[in-house]
């Protein structure tokens, strides 16, 4: 086990260096010098050009400038960003929560409504229930969430009323500190009345949305994965033996078929955080991915830089963790590669 | 009744030609045929857009401001589909969009088979120091979150039609190149190959003429969804305002423009993306069809 521990950690170790190497290359392509950047258009003398390319140590051989780049972020230090002036790190924490309060959101939703609902649909294979099952599925994972997010607002914000159009919490009436940088937590802290109804309201729409292709795909995994699972030996001996068809289908069955849906829904992660930049972008929800976008709009360079870095982070440390714990579950993967 | 089953087992002593077998497989799931209708209909359109259009695209009619729809009150069936919030008719957009949409879909999907493909093969036969460079690379990409990953390329290049393509190419990469990689070391071991070696048959006809027909089949079904997945991936790009630049008529950028509209005139945001989703839906359910008829252990029961 610590072995497939150590093989598997240091597979991951090029990758992040390579990373590194693609950020740190991919910021020094993008047109414009930085330090023009930062004084704007109306120039400097060129003593102070000097200075400030030194502070940002852009006189400095290029491989010099990488081991530097290196250092910091093996230091903890992603830059500082041009429009705030904040450490990118920094300001990456405080949006992250957000993005993870949507995300969880968006998997609940998707995981309790596609698990059971695919099950069934095995179960009741062929049926008009599985049929609309499958196309509610094919349109769920075809669908443009961004268009998705936009007629939601139109029909249950606009022209219903039932929810807030965009954000985390209503400002003018709801004011608290934020601890957590959870909503719901934060505004179940603050002893305001309404505010955790005010906070679940703004989560409603934005984790549909996210939750809709993930859905679409874990209802169809769980089908087919059951389907396989009931015409297992096991699953007919279950049955031989007389025990209650909800527990076989319950117990035996959906037991074991949530093994490849578990898997897939690890390695969700990244596909769910490039969902969240279009989902925050529709509701203005201050999270990393609406960051990301605003910094490319600012030209805000090493947030950008640090962002991608942050964020791809994040997917090869969840990936790793799923793959761990799929060896710990499965001793077939630890020991096979 | 009768004669169809004669002509079934005629068939069958025929045997049928591999495009026929193919056909009866595909045929067998009603979606996939239903799919395959609306996708040709849909390029059909694309290709035609110019004859069918009843206006230019970008062409701006001052007085036709947000014109409702035709079945809506005070719609005129000069702009059937209405108008958008520069005077541009709906309808004419739409149709140029189906153009761009699929071409955008198409590029994608051809480049970044053809330069899976190679880099697969290469990486499978080299082995090695290629294999783990190669190999290393795609994980890379993969652990970038598409959307960002494709943010950060239009960055550098900056956005349009162009680099829209090219960022979305980059993203969808590693899955063909894993995929022929896998399928190809599968193949390297078996026997045919190995006769094929001892014959003494060289590298690159091996590569192309002795095993990648051995690999096609999941291939081919991948491309297919390739299609419709570029297609989200580049109306997402186009929404944030980072892919064609107006006044492309671009489904996922006319939706952008939409949201202002979105309380006064909600089928200007109800269309771009209606399109959208038709058009995904129908390639992904010939994918699906694809699959079950070409490869019969990926079916997906």
């Amino acid at each position: 086990m610590i072995l497939y521990f150590l093989r598997r950690l240091a597979l991951t170790i090029p990758t992040f260096v390579a990373l590194m190497f693609v950020t740190f290359v991919a910021i020094r392509l993008v047109p414009g010098d930085p330090v023009e950047v930062r004084v704007g258009e109306h120039g400097i003398s060129p003593e102070r050009l000097e200075f400030f390319r030194h502070q940002l140590g852009l006189d400095q051989p290029v491989w010099k400038q990488f081991l530097h780049y290196f250092w910091q972020i093996l230091h903890g230090d992603f830059g500082v960003s041009l429009a705030t002036q904040q450490k990118v790190l920094t300001e990456f924490l405080t949006l992250f929560p957000a993005t993870v309060e949507l995300s969880f959101f968006a998997m609940m939703f998707a995981v309790l409504i596609g698990v059971p609902a695919g099950a069934i649909a095995a179960v009741k294979r062929g049926s008009v229930f599985d049929q609309s099952l499958m196309m509610v599925s094919l349109f769920g994972y075809s669908m443009p969430i961004f268009w998705w997010g936009l007629l939601l607002i139109m029909f249950v914000s606009v022209q219903l009323g039932w929810t807030p159009v965009a954000g985390r919490v209503d400002l003018i009436n709801y004011y608290y500190d934020q601890p957590t940088g959870f909503m719901l937590i934060d505004a179940a802290l603050s002893d305001q009345e309404g505010a955790v109804k005010d906070a679940m309201l703004h989560l409603l729409l934005p984790a549909i949305v996210l939750g809709t292709v993930p859905l679409g795909v874990i209802a169809r995994m769980t089908r087919s994965s059951m389907l396989e699972v009931l015409s297992e030996d096991y699953v007919r001996t279950a049955r031989a033996k007389g025990l209650s068809p909800l527990r076989v289908i319950g117990v035996h069955a959906l037991r074991n078929a949530l093994l490849p849906v578990v898997t897939v829904i690890g390695l969700m992660v990244s596909s769910l955080l490039a969902g969240a930049v279009l989902t925050e972008t529709i509701f203005s929800w201050p999270g990393v991915g609406h960051w990301l976008i605003d910094s490319i709009w600012r030209r805000d360079y090493p947030a950008l830089q640090g962002g991608v870095m942050l964020v791809s982070t994040v997917v090869i440390l969840v990936n790793l963790i799923v793959d761990l714990l799929y060896g710990a579950i499965n001793p077939r993967i630890r020991h096979g590669r | 009744m009768a004669a169809e089953v004669a002509d079934e087992s005629q068939r069958v002593l025929a045997q049928p030609s591999p495009l026929a077998a193919f056909w009866s497989a595909f045929a067998e799931n009603r979606g996939a045929v239903v799919g395959l209708g609306v996708v040709s209909t849909i390029v059909l359109i694309a290709i035609f857009a110019d004859v069918i259009a009843p206006h230019s695209p970008i062409e701006q009619f001052r007085e036709a401001v947000r014109v409702k729809p035709v079945w809506a009150a005070g719609g005129s069936w000069r702009f059937i589909l209405g108008a958008d919030g520069d005077g541009r008719d709906m309808l004419s957009r739409l149709i140029f969009g189906a153009r761009v949409s699929l071409f955008i879909g198409v590029a994608v999907m051809s480049v970044s088979f053809v330069i899976g493909v190679a880099l697969g093969l290469v990486s499978a036969m080299a082995g090695s120091l290629v294999d783990v460079v190669i190999t290393r690379a795609m994980d890379l990409i993969m652990a970038v979150p598409s959307l960002v990953l494709a943010i950060l390329v239009v960055a550098i290049l900056g956005p349009s039609l162009t680099n829209t393509i090219v960022a979305v190419t980059i993203v969808y990469l590693p899955r063909y190149v894993r995929l022929v990689r896998a399928s190809a070391m599968g193949e390297l071991n078996k026997d045919y190959v190995t006769a094929a070696r001892v014959a003494g048959v060289g590298t690159l006809r091996l590569m192309f003429v002795t095993i990648l027909p051995n690999c096609l089949a999941p291939l081919i079904v991948q491309a297919a969804l390739g299609v419709s997945d570029a297609i989200l991936e580049a109306a997402g790009l186009g929404f944030l305002g980072l892919g064609a630049q107006p006044p492309t008529p671009e489904w996922g950028s006319m939706l952008a423009d939409s949201r202002e509209f979105i309380r006064s005139d909600p089928w200007i945001v109800t269309l771009p993306g209606l399109a959208i989703l038709i058009t995904v839906v129908a390639i992904n359910l010939t994918g699906d069809g694809l699959r079950d008829a070409l490869d019969p252990r990926m079916r997906r029961s």
